[in-house]
């Protein structure tokens, strides 16, 4: 009877850890809606941890011209997020016209893009460290074999 | 007592001072567009344009340097009066005045001046008003053809709060300009 319990408590204690490394990251919140009849619905919330996981399991053909954009920009997106993680919170970019209005804003370590338009409403937040891990792993997998 | 109390307290003051960290300057983008009701608000840290603009490497952008093919503007080559200003005095140095459009360069009080009046065609008022070491540090370790956004960027760094570019025309404002607010007022 003790030994079970503590195998349940290893198992317990092992998948709070667990848990508690896979969300140490904070979430990825991706939220698309197109406004037209029977238009697409998409919300996720991903752990963090899991996105550079994720693209190094995509098989290289799939994300090679992401990885190939990417890679001149890479220097730069490492730089960006590593100076905005230490910039007090705020908006970045604000663009409003009629019908439509796009923003970008930096809030508690995520970065945060929000479009709007007629046609559908796009809401993306990402913490800063995410963007800097799945830019590196993209810029990985862009390199030849 | 007192006397040690007072010297103390000056002292952390002091130290306070010296060692509290640097509030973050921000380069402020605004543009209403009254016809087609379209307003842009961009604010970035400097210290963000600073890290990531030498980081860059792409089409025109290299090394913090910006790369321009024909470094001309109305005709009138940029780099050149950069160049020319330099070593000048303070006053009026450019002004060309033709049938719609009143353009002078000066540069007054360590600020260089650039004023544009056009009354040809769609009105249009441009006021540049950027510190003399902005406008040097653009031209330096350049070669032809060239702009060092780097070095000028870290120029603005050390420049107080300032009002860059104002455009007043007939369907459009701009203003660019420098602060420590993290918003455009």
């Amino acid at each position: 009877m003790a030994l079970l319990a503590k195998i349940g408590f290893g198992l317990l204690g092992t998948a709070v850890a667990g848990a508690g490394i896979l969300l140490s990251q904070g979430f990825v919140h991706v939220q698309v809606v197109q406004k037209q009849e029977n238009g697409t619905h998409l919300h996720l919330v991903l752990p963090a941890l899991a996105v550079p996981i994720a693209l190094q399991l995509v098989p290289r053909h799939d994300l090679a011209q992401a990885a190939a954009q990417v890679r001149p920009w890479l220097p730069a997106i490492d730089k960006a997020a590593s100076v905005l993680g230490n910039s007090p919170d705020g908006p970045l970019v604000t663009v409003t016209e009629p019908g439509e209005r796009v923003s970008v804003a930096k809030s508690g370590g995520s970065l945060f893009v929000d479009v709007n338009d007629p046609r559908e409403h796009v809401y993306v937040s990402v913490p800063l460290a995410t963007l800097q891990s799945a830019a590196n792993v993209l810029a990985s997998r862009a390199e030849p074999d | 007592m007192k006397k040690t109390v007072a010297i103390l307290a000056m002292v952390f003051m002091a130290a306070a001072v010296a060692f509290a960290a640097p509030a973050e300057r921000y380069l402020h983008v605004r543009v209403d567009s009254g016809a087609k009701d379209q307003k842009v608000r961009i604010n970035i840290p400097l210290s963000l344009a600073a890290q990531v603009i030498p980081a860059i490497d792409s089409g025109q952008l290299k090394n913090g340097k910006i790369q321009l093919g024909n470094f001309q503007a109305n005709g009138v080559n940029v780099r050149k009066i950069l160049t020319a200003l330099k070593n000048a005095p303070d006053g009026e140095f450019v002004s060309v005045q033709e049938p719609g459009q009143d353009v002078r360069v000066a540069k007054k009080n360590g600020i260089l001046i650039v004023r544009v009046r056009q009354t040809k065609g769609e009105r249009q008022n441009v006021d540049i008003t950027v510190p003399w070491s902005v406008a040097e540090a653009l031209t330096t370790n350049t070669t032809e053809n060239q702009l060092n956004v780097e070095a000028a960027i870290q120029a603005l760094e050390q420049a107080g709060n300032m009002t860059l570019v104002t455009v007043t025309g007939e369907h459009q404002n701009v203003r660019i300009w420098i602060d420590s607010s993290s918003t455009a007022q």
